[in-house]
This record gives structure tokens, sequence and C-alpha cells, in this order.
């Protein structure tokens, strides 16, 4: 995985460079500055700061302060904010569009004219040209009606960055003005009837024809979404490629034009929710594609369909924390309003529970979005992709359980169609699924972790398994001195400190929860070795701590600088950044010790066996309880 | 306690001389050999003497017992009473030369009952009734269990006091009890409560019986669903049904499908002949098809058979199609292809093994006994018939073309069938192993290593 990223990293260099130009707006002409300076930055500062927690280490330079935006990019945000909200507050019919299960075409023409379809797409090609950080605040908004943001998402996030971190100059010319302007709609094809995440069993197929102009495609996709009415499609093929002399197949990605001929798409799919949002079948059928459309080059389309998946889950972040924050004015106004035995719902607590939950959760999101956006924003090529990964899975769960929460607020009107709360929980539902399901996404967060710790600890490893007594010594000793009640100290607080002093009980535990990590991971390297891949239940406990423990270190660093510079209602953040950061300390402190040897804690043997004999019979197999037998 | 002893012996007296007074009108029939049904008619008529026979009757307050007595029986009683067990096996030949069903059998239990308000002999009679059970087919019905425990006259060997209860009371009727529990354990008989009531009624609480029972009842219900494969208590009647049982049965794969490749029917020829078809039921699974597709064109596949298989009682034969196992060079373990995953690696590049405190798995020797791709079942095991069955499964198996099939056929069924009363349990590996020894000799020699002439056209060696 190491070397991989490093390969991608290598190869998406001049792409990498491609997009500084556009951010600091200079493209191409300053070219030898920037690379100096890039190259500065990029030596200066580690690539990873949730690799590093692996390792029991807190790499505070990558993640305190917490990213700042600069002024100019305030106003900007401030200018582009208002007129978005406004639209989607007047002109936006949400429930309209869930019942018809289509965008009205006024809807589309608004978000075309508000600059929506391009707004990462350098402004020398028409688009907005703007940071993550903004595209995220923007999301806040738009994820106010879900249809609209997985259209505009398959759009700008997965459909046409294919052309944007990996076409050519002239692929970018000819293709990223319309499809910033919304004129072009595009979409991502990857997933076909046999084929989710696995690259080899892709079946669509590219082959050259006589003359050499054009490749072939046949094949079909399915659950494309803009699926119907995309003109611009990324479609991933195999290709046959000569690898040292043997002929190999190799996934290649090309730009296809709807106007190309020969695809033909199926009926939208009727979903449960984000119902205008179009996803259907495509089939093509012998669709000619010119060769100067391939993506990259031919045969590298794995890595091409790889950082385009890793780099657009990190608005999700900011999409959810959008989304509960409006469920919280909604509910609120209920919860005071209602009154029940004289009381209003407000006063009870079990629905103040709720609220608390879902400003905490909002409250987390945000800070990891913002935090994961705010690093990618850095110069040089950043690798977040863990990160963004983290932020995906977190809000989708945290986001779905407080849709949830909220409908359970208003009981059986919100069950209703007169409210939108139903709406919002179908809405929701899809978050933990597409992007890579989160199931999926657990096994990248840990095993890309594991990954990196394991090449780093090898010999560490081996020496303590041929006896080292030295070592032994050492580790007995480190354990005696935490078990003792040694406090950890990784540099949060204290002299060099970098959390406020009125958040160093949580930074203590966040500094205890990584060390602790640390010696799990060393451990299970030590146990499982490479075979750790086979230990689902494992790794995802792995993959949710380190989740907790990076979404500590948001609100911590949030928080610290919420008060810093004295935002208003600063202490609400240190209330909830304490709050958050006690609870995932105690989850995260269960989880490792279910991660240790004979744990009692641990039921995943049980489980596995449950489990088995259920799919060996394909049916629950417990006799019905009025059964008898004599 | 003791007031009831008395009214006892007060009644068998008073039932004695009933007895007697009834003797002369049965000495009329008592030569009459074979005519229980007519004794038993007569015995209808004689409803007059009802009412006192009620009057008797509450002492033993049994429910199953009929409501007419025979009368000339008693006398009947009287003449083989000195004949020991023998007389009452005779009790059962005699029935025996008409029909031997459920209805014949009662109507012995119910003769003897009725014959003898004392009941003598009674542990002999239901020692000779238990030997008869299997011949009357009766020996798994419960009711007939019943019935025969209510033989047992009631109440009188029930222990009435301490030491009666310290010591084997009456432990010939306790015995017998035990035994005609026993033969219902080993018929796979549960008890049920009316069963209890009766060995309550007939040996009182915790007594050999009662225990016997007790332990069925703990350990049968236990028992019942031990098996997880259970094979239905009737078989479907139909070979292509019974074939597509038994071939899901020993495929134990839910998604293998099975296929009938011909329908059982008869047909006459032109010519005026009687062809018999056979039934031809094959079952292949996906993974099966897979493994096929995979299969090296240049080695042969073999169809291998007859192989016995138990089903209860039930016979059937079965037929493989396998290949031998891979030699180890043609093994190759598809390598690790970095970017087979979108999402996450499924290798890590670690130089680190699991330890050996985690290795929880079993060293197993592992034998590969070759790839089976398909079963099938038919009637008649001839190569014309198996090739019907290669043919069929080549349209859904196209490879089967290229490779060369054998078939190495044993001996046919037609020698093991006598194998076929044995019980299933033993009977299994006998006659597995009975085939083995007879059919593997005879393979060798006979083994019909030919081609089909039709599909060897295709063959690419």
């Amino acid at each position: 995985m190491m070397n991989m990223n490093r390969l991608i990293v290598s190869r998406t260099f001049r792409i990498g460079e491609r997009l500084l130009g556009c951010h600091a707006r200079h493209a191409g002409q300053e070219e030898l500055r920037l690379q100096q300076r890039r190259s500065i930055k990029t030596h200066c500062r580690h690539l990873a700061y949730a690799k590093d927690l692996f390792l029991g280490q807190v790499n505070k330079a990558e993640v305190f302060p917490y990213p700042e935006i600069g002024n100019d990019e305030v106003e900007e945000i401030k200018q582009l904010v208002a007129p978005v909200e406004k639209f989607f507050s007047d002109d936006v019919d949400s429930a309209k569009i869930d019942r018809e299960a289509t965008i009205p075409l006024e809807t589309l023409q608004g978000l075309k004219d508000l600059g929506l379809f391009g707004i990462m797409i350098p402004e020398e090609y028409g688009g907005l040209g703007l940071s993550h950080t903004i595209y995220a605040r923007l999301n806040e908004i738009i994820a106010l009606d879900g249809s609209i943001a997985v259209t505009l998402a398959a759009h700008q996030a997965i459909g046409l960055k294919g052309i944007l971190i990996a076409g050519n100059e002239a692929q970018k010319k000819k293709y990223l003005p319309k499809l910033a302007s919304g004129e072009h709609i595009a979409a991502f094809c990857l997933t076909e009837p046999g084929s989710g995440s696995d690259a080899a069993s892709i079946q669509t197929r590219a082959t050259l024809s006589e003359d050499g102009k054009h490749y072939l495609i046949n094949g079909s996709k399915i659950w494309i979404s803009n699926g119907g009415m995309a003109d611009i499609m990324t479609v991933f093929a195999r290709t046959e490629v000569e690898v040292d002399g043997v002929k190999k197949d190799k996934i290649s990605a090309f730009i296809v034009e709807r106007a190309f001929g020969g695809i033909a798409s199926g009926k939208p799919e009727d979903k449960l929710g984000i119902r205008g949002s179009n996803t259907c079948e495509l089939s093509f059928d012998n669709v000619p594609v010119p060769v100067e459309n391939v993506i990259g080059e031919i045969g590298g389309g794995f890595k091409i369909a790889m950082n385009i998946l890793n780099s657009g889950r990190f608005s999700m972040g900011s999409s959810c924390a959008g989304m509960i924050k409006k469920l919280i004015e909604l509910t609120s106004e209920y919860a005071a309003t209602r009154k029940q035995f004289n009381k209003s719902l407000s006063e009870f607590g079990m629905i103040q529970e709720k609220f608390a939950m879902m400003a905490l959760n909002a409250f987390v999101m945000e800070s990891m979005a913002y935090l994961t956006a705010g690093m990618m924003d850095r110069p040089g090529v950043p690798d977040c992709s863990l990160e963004a990964a983290m932020v995906k899975v977190f809000s989708s769960e945290g986001g779905w359980i407080c849709v949830s929460e909220a409908l359970q607020v208003l009981g059986g009107l919100g069950y209703t169609k007169n409210y939108p709360f139903e709406r919002f929980v179908r809405d929701c539902r899809i978050l933990p699924i597409f992007e890579g399901t989160n199931e999926i996404l657990r096994m990248y967060i840990a095993l890309t972790g594991m990954q990196y710790a394991g090449k780093i600890l090898t010999g560490k490893i081996k020496e303590m398994k041929k006896g080292n007594i030295g070592l032994a010594i050492g580790m007995v000793g480190k354990k005696l001195r935490t078990s003792l009640g040694a406090s950890v100290d990784l540099g949060l607080t204290g002299k060099d400190g970098v959390v406020h002093p009125s958040l160093e009980d949580s930074a203590k535990k966040l500094e205890q929860n990584v060390s602790l990590f640390g010696s799990t991971v060393e451990s299970l390297l030590y146990r499982y070795g490479k075979t750790i891949v086979d230990e689902q239940l494992v790794l995802k406990r792995v993959a949710d701590v380190l989740i907790h423990m990076y979404a500590m270190t948001a609100v911590l660093s949030r928080a610290s600088r919420s008060i810093s510079i004295g935002l208003r209602n600063h202490d609400h953040e240190v209330l909830l950044a304490n709050t958050f950061c006690n609870d995932a300390f105690f989850k995260n402190n269960y989880w490792m010790v279910q991660l240790q040897k004979h744990s009692p804690e641990n039921n995943d043997a049980n489980i596995k066996k449950i489990a088995k004999q259920v799919l060996e019979n394909r049916a629950y197999i417990c006799s019905h309880p009025l059964e008898r037998t004599y | 306690m003791k007031g009831s002893r008395c009214l006892h012996q007060l009644k068998s007296l008073r039932l004695l001389s009933h007895a007697g007074r009834r003797l002369p009108p049965a000495a009329a029939a008592a030569g009459d050999n074979g005519a229980l049904f007519r004794l038993h008619s007569s015995s209808l008529l004689g409803g007059s003497q009802c009412p006192q026979r009620e009057v008797l009757r509450h002492f033993h307050s049994s429910p199953a017992r009929t409501k007419s007595q025979p009368a000339r029986f008693v006398q009947e009683e009287d003449k083989t009473r000195d004949k020991s067990l023998v007389a009452h096996d005779d009790l059962f030949e005699q029935v025996a030369k008409e029909t031997k069903t459920k209805a014949t059998f009662n109507k012995v239990i119910d003769v003897y009952t009725k014959r003898d308000i004392r009941r003598r002999g009674h542990v002999e009679f239901i020692y000779a009734a238990l030997k008869k059970m299997p011949e009357f087919g009766v020996e798994k019905d419960l009711t007939v269990y019943n019935k025969l425990l209510d033989v047992f006259p009631k109440e009188v060997f029930v222990p009435q006091n301490f030491i009666q209860r310290m010591f084997n009371h009456y432990p010939r009727q306790q015995e017998c009890g035990v035994q005609l529990l026993e033969q219902m354990e080993s018929y796979g008989i549960m008890p049920n409560t009316e069963t209890k009531v009766l060995l309550v009624q007939i040996f009182g609480e915790k007594t050999h019986p009662m225990r016997k029972y007790q332990r069925i009842m703990y350990w049968f219900p236990k028992f019942m669903h031990a098996n997880p494969f259970p094979i239905p208590k009737q078989l479907p009647e139909d070979p292509v049904d019974l074939a597509r049982f038994s071939l899901t049965r020993m495929a134990n794969d839910w998604d293998a499908k099975v296929t009938v490749y011909q329908l059982p029917c008869t047909d006459i020829t032109d010519s005026g002949a009687e062809v018999t078809l056979p039934h031809i039921v094959g079952i292949q699974s996906p993974s099966q098809m897979e493994a096929l597709a995979k299969h090296n064109p240049c080695r042969p596949v073999f169809v291998e058979g007859p192989f016995p298989l138990w089903m209860r009682k039930t016979c059937v034969y079965y037929y493989v199609l396998r290949a031998d196992p891979a030699p180890p060079e043609e093994k190759i373990e598809e390598p690790y292809d970095p970017e087979r995953c979108f999402m996450y690696p499924l290798q890590l590049d670690l130089d680190l093994d699991r330890d050996l405190g985690d290795d929880e798995s079993f060293d197993v020797e592992d034998l590969d006994d070759g790839p089976v791709f398909a079963m099938c079942m038919t009637s008649q095991g001839d190569q014309a018939t198996l090739n019907q069955w290669i043919s069929g499964l080549q349209q859904s198996n196209p490879i089967l073309g290229q490779i060369p099939t054998l078939f190495r056929l044993g001996a046919g069924p037609r020698e093991l069938q006598g194998v076929g009363d044995t019980d299933s349990a033993s009977g299994t590996w006998f006659s597995s192993h009975a085939h083995k020894e007879e059919a593997d000799p005879g393979e060798d020699a006979e083994a019909v290593v030919e081609e089909e002439p039709r599909r060897s056209q295709g063959v690419k060696q």
C-alpha cells in the first residue's frame, strides 16, 4: 500500500502542480517559484497524522492549530453562501422532488446559474475554482436536499474528477468548460452487475479498432448516478496491455460522450431515498471512443479510479453536519412548543439527550470535515485518503442515528409525510452504502495503517520473537509504568502544548488512547502478522478506535482555536469537546480491551460461529419456542 | 390400605364363583380352535351379563378395557393353563392363519383380556406378544404397546408399604414391564401420557418400569433431533423423487441444481417391442461447474459407480463424474494482483507471519481425492444410459466435449440387493464394504475403458 501510494504520489505530481497552480490562480506562469515553494513545504511536513497514530505517536504539527482560511476566502464564502442558501430555501421543493422522483429543469438551471456544477473546476476552465474547504462549506447547504446533493456529487466529486486529476491539457480544455457550466453533466461508470470493488471481475471491455484510432467499448454498468442524463462519462473498461512481453488485461479509464452513439440507458431505479437523483443502468454496445479520450495512459485506470474514489469522500462530513444543524432547528421548535403534562417536551431528560447527541455529532463531524479539508488544501499533494475515509464512516453513521432520533422527537408526526423527517431518514440511508461501503472503508482504514506500522515495526517484532531479552524487559517495564498510572505525555499539553488548558483533561485522554493504541497495534502485528487481513472483526475495532481518535483530535484542535481567538460561544464548544472526548475515551478503551488476547469482553469466536451456522442453513435455525418433542 | 386389600380378595372370590357358574356353556365351544371371530361375536350376544361385570370392574378402573367379555374363553384358559408359554404363541398362530394385521393383533389381546378376569399368565402372554409384534407389523405402534400394557392387572403390584417398596415387589411383573418399554425404546417409540398413567396404575410410582419410562422420556426428546440430516419417515415412492431427494442430500449444497435428464417411460417401438426408458436424474452445483470448466482437457474424467446409498431401509445407487487429483505441477496459485480491489489492499506487504500462539488451525493430513464434478442416479446403470447423462451435462458444461470421458462401471446393483433386509445403520457399513470387495477386483478386469465415439471426435490432445 505504501509503495502504491508513493507511486500514485509521484504520478500525480504533475497533476498536483496543476491543481496547485489553479488554486494559486497563476496557472503555469510561475511554475518554477511554485515548485520551490511546494518542495520546501512538503519536505518539512509529514503526510501522515492518522498513520502515525498506529505507532502511538501524535504528529501534532499536522493537526494543530486548526486550519484557517484567509480573510479573502471568508469574504468569498459570504458572497457565495447567501445566494445558495436563498436558492435552497426558496426555489427548491424537496418534497416535490422526492414525490415526483425527478429534479425539475428550472431547479437544475438554477443550480447551473449559481455555478454549483463546477465548484472545484479551476477558473481557467470556467469553474469557480474553489478550495476543498469552501466546497465542504457549500455542501452543508446543498445537502439539505439529498437528491440534488447526490446529483452534484456524482457530477463533480466523481464524474468529472477523472479529467480533473488525470486528464491531459487537451481533454481539460475540451470538456471541463461545458461541465463547469452544467451544459454537460458527468457520470462515473465503474460498478457492474458482477463487480463492486473487485477490479478483476469487470467485464466491460475496450478493444482497439483495426485502424488504431478508436477503442470500441462493450459491456454494461449498473447503478450509475446521473446515468440517464449524463453527456460525459468516465468509463472504466478492461483493455489488453502488454507488460514485459506478456499480454495482460488491465483497467483503463475513458472519457465517453453520449454523442459517440451506442449507449443505452435503462429505466431509472426506483429507490428508497434520494429519489430525485437519476440512477440507472447503462449499456455500451460497440461505442467508439477515440484514443485521445483515454484518461492517463492505457492500463492505468486502476489508480485513477482509486484516486477519484479516495478524494471524493471528505465532503460527507460537512454535508451531514449541515443536515443535522437543520434538523436541530426543525425539531427544537416542536420540542419547545409541544406540551405534555403541562410540561414542554424540551423539559424531559430523554428528549434533551437527543438534542445533546445531535449537537455533539454535528460538532464532531464539522470539526473532522474542515480539519480534513484544510489538510487537503495545503500545498503539495497531501494524501488524506485515510482521513477522508474516516470522516465518511463517522459522519454517515452519526448522520443516520441523528436523523432517526430527530424523527423520534416528533414521534408519530415524524413518521408521516407531512413532515420532512421521513424523507431525511430515507435519504440518509444511502450514506453508509455509497462511495465505498462503511465496511470496506473500515478495512481500508485499518489495513492502510497496519501496513504502515508493520513496515516500521517488522524489525522490532522479529527481535521480540527471537527472544531478545533487553527488548522484552523494556516492554514489560513500559507496561508496568502505564499500569501503575504513569501519565502518558505526547506533548499536547504542558510547556510546548498546543491544546488549551481548559481541554487538558481531554487531551490527556487522547494521549492515553494513542499510546495504548500504539501498543495494541504492535501486539496485533505480533500476533497476526500479515494474516491480519483475514481478521475482519479485529480490523473493524482498529478502524473504530482510529476514527474516534481522529475525531477527538479534530474537536480538541477546533475548540482550542475557538477559545484562543475568542469565537462566539466557545465555552459551548469546550463543553461539547470535553463531553465527546470523555465518551470516546471509554469507548476506545473498551474496544482496545476487546483486542487483547483472551479478552473475556471479546465475543468474536461466538459471533463467527453463530454466523457460520446460520449461513450454512441459510435460515434462522432455532426451533420455534412453541414446538415440543414429547 | 388393608381395607382395599380385603376388598380385592373379596372381589376375586366373587369373580371365581362367577366363572364357575359360567363354565358349562363355555365348554361346548372349547374344541373350536380357529373360530375366534365367532367367539367374539357370540360374546356380544351375552350382553345380559353386563351389569354384573360393570360392578366388578369398578375395582380396576382401566380405561382401555373393552365393554364385553367373552364368556366361553375362561374355559379355554383353564384348559391351556398348564401348557405354559407355548399356549400364548399358539393363540397368535391361530389368528395368524387369517391375516397378520394390527386388527387381528388387537383382537388377540382382547380375547386374552376378556377370557379371565384374573389374567392368569399375563406375563407370559405379554412376552409372547412382544415377540410376535414385528410379525404383525405393529412393532412401531404406540397404541398397541399401550393396549398390551393394559393387560397387566391394575393396582395389584403397587407396593403398599415401605418394605415392599424397598424390596423388589413382584419382580417378574416389573421385569416384564421394563422389557415392554425396552422394546418400545429399541423401535424408537416414545411413550405418551397414557403409558405413564397405565404404569402408575399397574406398578406405582418409583418402580423399575416407571424409572425406565422416566429415562426414556429424558433421553428420547434429547436425541429426537440429533441427526442434522433427517430422513423423512416416509420416503418418496416415485424413483425420480427419491433420486432427487437422495442426490440433494448427498450433495449438501444449497446451490446444487437437480436436473432430470430423462423421465421413466415405456414406449412401444414400431416393431412392437416394449422399450423401457430408465430415469436419469443428475445434480451439479455451480462450484462443480466452475471446477469442471477449469479442468485440464488433456486429462480424462471418469464416470464411476454404482455406489450404494442407504436411505433407511431402501438402497439406491448413484454414479459420479470425477477426475484424478491434479498433479502438483498443474496447481498454480493465482498470484496476488495489487490492482484487484479498488478500495483496500487485499494483502499486506509484510514479512510477519501469524504467531504460533494465535494459530488455531489443526494439523490435518489432507488427502486429495480428486474432484467430483457431478452425480447422477438412474435405474439402469449401463454405459448407454450414463452416456445420455454425460451428453446432458455437456449442454451446461461445454468443456466436456473436449475432455475424454472414461466409463469405469463396477458390477451392477443386482448382486447387492440381498443385503436389503439389514437394518440401516449396520447395513450401510456392511453393504458398502461388501460392495467394495465385490466390485474392486472386478473393476480392473472389466473396466470399460472406452470413449464415446460421438464426442471423442472433438477431443483435442
